[in-house]
């Protein structure tokens, strides 16, 4: 199956794209789906473990299977104010 | 005069103090707390020229609002908050908090619980511009679930 990630803040920088899509066994889970984008992103995997996933506008858990054509987003550590 | 309750809290391009003040002051209140953040011009030691706001915009304002709520249930209070994206200048609001409740103690209390929940618990990215034409996204802290704080 076939998903899109969206890369929100400094992990733009670090997947150099705004976007990654990623090819991954059915089934897969979003925490898989960050293991391989780790194996892809040497700098995102330095962070991967402060990085949370969302889909819609919630934070998801990364334990969910995905399908395909799913979108989540990559939300690293916030800074707002 | 409009509504705030129907605005959007996440907002295009820097606050506007006022535009935030205008809900009416609840007849049992003795307490207007208010915060905003601005955009300073030093940085560890970095000058600063400005700051672009970077937000996932539909979870963004489902924190802001949901902070609002917890604010107002934790704290019995009224609570308002508003946050910008974009790209600010030196001195300009990025961020409003405005708590209205019966007492001071109450106020002070919800109003800095309220911007350090913003803080931890929304996903909004700050990317500090430095005077020497560099960029950088500042370090930021693990997002965090409301009903944690």
């Amino acid at each position: 199956m076939r998903i899109t990630i969206e890369c929100y803040g400094a992990s733009a920088r670090w997947c150099g794209s705004d976007a990654v899509t990623l090819d991954l066994a059915d089934g897969a889970t979003g925490a898989q789906a960050l293991d391989a984008l780790a194996d892809r992103y040497p700098d995102f995997a330095a962070r991967r473990d402060s990085v949370a996933i969302a889909a819609g506008d919630a934070i998801a858990s990364p334990t969910a299977p995905l399908a395909d054509g799913d979108v989540i987003a990559l939300i690293p550590p916030v800074s707002a104010g | 005069m409009t509504d705030l309750r129907s605005l959007p809290r996440l907002r295009d391009g820097a606050l506007n103090l006022a535009d935030w003040l205008t809900d009416p002051q609840p007849a049992s209140a003795g307490a207007l707390n208010v915060f905003a953040g601005t955009v300073r011009n030093t940085h560890e030691g970095n000058a600063v020229s400005g700051m672009t706001y970077h937000a996932h915009r539909g979870l963004a304002e489902a924190r802001l609002r949901e902070i609002e709520a917890a604010a107002e249930a934790r704290f019995k209070v009224s609570a308002r908050v508003a946050h910008a994206v974009g790209k600010l200048e030196i001195g300009e609001i990025s961020v409003i908090v405005v708590i209205r409740g019966g007492h001071r103690a109450e106020g002070f209390e919800a109003c800095r619980w309220t911007i350090d929940a913003i803080k931890s618990a929304v996903p909004i990215w700050k990317e500090e511009h430095y005077l020497s034409g560099e960029a950088r996204f500042l370090e930021g802290t693990p997002i965090q679930p409301i009903e944690s704080l």
